[in-house]
């Protein structure tokens, strides 16, 4: 589907932007991980839309998207003391350790794997569109190829990542194939607010861990079992407007 | 019956034969063309979105599973308590039996988003996943049936054969409706669905709308064939439907209560819809129309009168197939992660869709007549060579 003259974006990278988004030093069998500091979010969408051009998400479908916490999306709600809040839950895969997803999935299309850094994959060419996962996602990031995908654009495809065929159901990567030129997800990667740490969960030096276990960081629906290995670091002091 | 009702039967039949055999026919075209319409075109052709992931198809699924139990369980019953009322039902309760699971099996291909990549199940069957283990126990219970329906309708059945075959069809049926029900049962993601009561309730709504099938499909036979049941039958189904929906009913109030009662946010917040919110009216005309009215017709002198005992079988087959709907669609409706703006809906030009509804499409609705008209062939072809052969003897 990509042509020959296409140049990967992470090849075209200059030199200071492929040191900004470099992963690292990692343990001998990573187990790829995110924190979002939520105190940090500012709620400008970046991360849902590099995510959509990185991935070639087509239109109506988003990997990644930003919740606003409250009653409405732009709509402050008022805190404890009458005081204008607003925050956000950015939200994609949570590549849990335990997912429901695989473990529903009839034809093992959706499988973990350590050669995969434990990161919670789909194979599309396995999957029999059943959307059994969806179902069983508590987070609800699965999307599903309902027709033929549409873009905004002629050539939107930056060719990095094979086309899902329709009927088939898809979600984020975590930019696998980012990590393996050793950068991070776009997402991680673009957010202006730094709000995205990304590294090893199985290194217990690497700042990610250390930055969740100071942050007392919390997994979303932890008391469902799924063990995310995305991780919130919620706010340390009230943000009013 | 008499020489000329049997003249004016066969008369009547050969009129009506034809037009019915169209209309089941041409419902079977229209179905298949919708399929095949749908596949070229995915099932953006439906009217599911990401929120709202499984819809008619699947809600179908469940009912047909839930019909094919009051088959085999009557005819394994009538041989384990050696009912002679109920042997008379035996030939016609297996083949719906088989009818409604065949056809089951068949509507899962329309929910699939890849149908043509259906045998990687096999090459690769994930066995954590229930949804392998409900295609083995359909297809054991489907070979249930056809063995059955052999034996019986063999000139000389071996008397033991279908007591023997009814030691193996009951534990079968129990788990067909289970595993099932397991399908949504064991999901942490669904709080409404993921309840301990929910395989039991799929077995007894299961019996509910098998036997309210049997009554009225046993009616029709009576009235178009020369086949006969046993006179005061549909009285004894009519006792026997009494206590179905009584444990059908208990088994919903008890999960209703428990809920209610104990408060869990989130579970609380998804039988709200049922209640008092958008689902109430599906909810409470289930309730009404599924239990109340059918029990009282069947605990009641009215079970005296055959059309009284077929109108509780028709309604309580609406009923369940209300709750069906209910089951699937309470869940749907209520993702877990509620936050605005939602699950975006998966169309270019569709928005993100926090509190969506769904409406099944012509295509979804088509597909669902083309499987109606498929179990009511199976049934007319059954009864015509199977249940009531005599009949064309004597034509």
């Amino acid at each position: 589907m990509s042509d020959a003259t296409k140049v990967s974006p992470i090849e075209a990278l200059p030199e200071a932007s492929r040191e900004y988004g470099a992963v690292g030093e990692v343990s001998e069998e990573p187990r790829w991980g995110m924190a979002v500091d939520v105190e940090r979010c500012i709620g400008c969408w970046s991360c849902a839309v590099i995510c959509k051009s990185e991935n070639d998400v087509p239109l109506g479908m988003w990997w990644n998207r930003i919740l606003t916490k409250g009653e409405e999306l732009d709509t402050p709600q008022t805190g404890e003391f009458g005081t204008l809040e607003m925050s956000w839950v950015p939200l994609a895969c949570q590549h849990c350790d335990d997912p429901p997803c695989m473990k529903v999935c009839p034809t093992s299309a959706t499988y973990v794997d350590a050669e995969h850094g434990h990161l919670v994959g789909v194979n599309q060419d396995d999957c029999i569109g059943c959307r059994y996962c969806m179902a069983a996602c508590p987070y609800g990031v699965r999307v599903f190829n309902w027709g033929e995908p549409e873009y905004p654009v002629e050539g939107f495809d930056l060719g990095m990542v094979e086309p899902r065929p329709i009927g088939s159901v898809e979600k984020c990567t975590m930019c696998i194939h980012r990590l393996e030129e050793g950068q991070v997800p776009s997402c991680v990667w673009s957010c202006p607010a730094q709000a995205r740490i990304f590294g090893d969960l199985n290194d217990p030096e690497s700042r990610l861990v250390r930055t969740i276990e100071d942050r007392n960081g919390t997994q979303l629906l932890e008391e469902k079992g799924t063990k995310p290995k995305v991780y919130y670091l919620e706010e340390r002091r009230r943000r009013s407007l | 019956m008499s020489a000329v009702a049997t003249a004016a039967g066969t008369a009547e039949r050969r009129s009506w034969g034809p037009i019915w055999y169209g209309l089941l026919t041409g419902g079977m075209v229209v179905g298949l063309g919708c399929f095949v319409y749908q596949w070229i075109n995915g099932l953006a052709v439906t009217g599911l979105s990401n929120t709202i992931s499984w819809g008619m198809y699947i809600i179908s699924f469940m009912f047909l599973v839930g019909i094919s139990a009051g088959g085999l369980i009557v005819a394994a019953g009538a041989e384990l308590v050696g009912s002679e009322r109920f042997r008379s039902l035996t030939r016609l309760a297996v083949l719906l039996s088989g009818a409604a699971i065949l056809a089951a099996a068949i509507s899962i291909m329309p929910d699939l988003g890849r149908p043509q990549m259906v045998w990687r199940m096999l090459r690769q069957p994930h066995w954590t996943s229930p949804l392998i283990w409900d295609v083995l126990i359909i297809t054991v219970y489907l070979s249930i049936a056809a063995i059955d329906l052999y034996i019986l309708t063999r000139p000389n059945p071996r008397p033991g054969a279908m007591r023997t075959m009814a030691f193996i069809a009951l534990p079968a049926a129990v788990l067909v409706h289970s595993i099932t029900a397991w399908i949504f049962g064991l999901l942490v993601a669904r709080p409404f669905w993921n309840t301990a009561l929910l395989a039991p309730m799929f077995i007894s709504s299961a019996l509910v709308s098998g036997l309210g099938l049997l009554i009225v499909t046993a009616y029709v036979v009576d009235r178009t064939t020369e086949w006969e049941p046993e006179r005061g039958v549909f009285q004894d189904l009519a006792r026997l439907m009494v206590w179905f929906i009584a444990v059908d009913g208990f088994l919903l109030f008890a999960e209703i209560l428990t809920t209610y009662a104990s408060r869990v946010p989130d579970h609380l917040k998804q039988l709200n819809v049922l209640l008092t919110g958008r689902l109430a009216p599906v909810f409470w005309a289930e309730v009404i129309i599924g239990v109340v009215v059918p029990f009282v017709i069947c605990a009641s002198r009215l079970r005296e009168r055959r059309g009284w005992v077929v109108a509780a079988g028709v309604l309580a087959m609406v009923g369940v197939f209300g709750k069906r709907i209910n089951i699937v669609m309470t869940s749907m409706f209520m993702p877990l992660v509620g936050l605005e703006p939602g699950i975006p809906g998966g169309r270019a030009g569709q928005e993100f869709a926090p509190d969506p509804i769904y409406i099944p499409t012509w295509v979804e609705m088509g597909i669902l007549l083309g499987l109606a008209c498929f179990v009511g062939m199976l049934i007319t072809l059954g009864v015509r060579y199977l249940v009531a052969p005599e009949r064309t003897v004597r034509a």
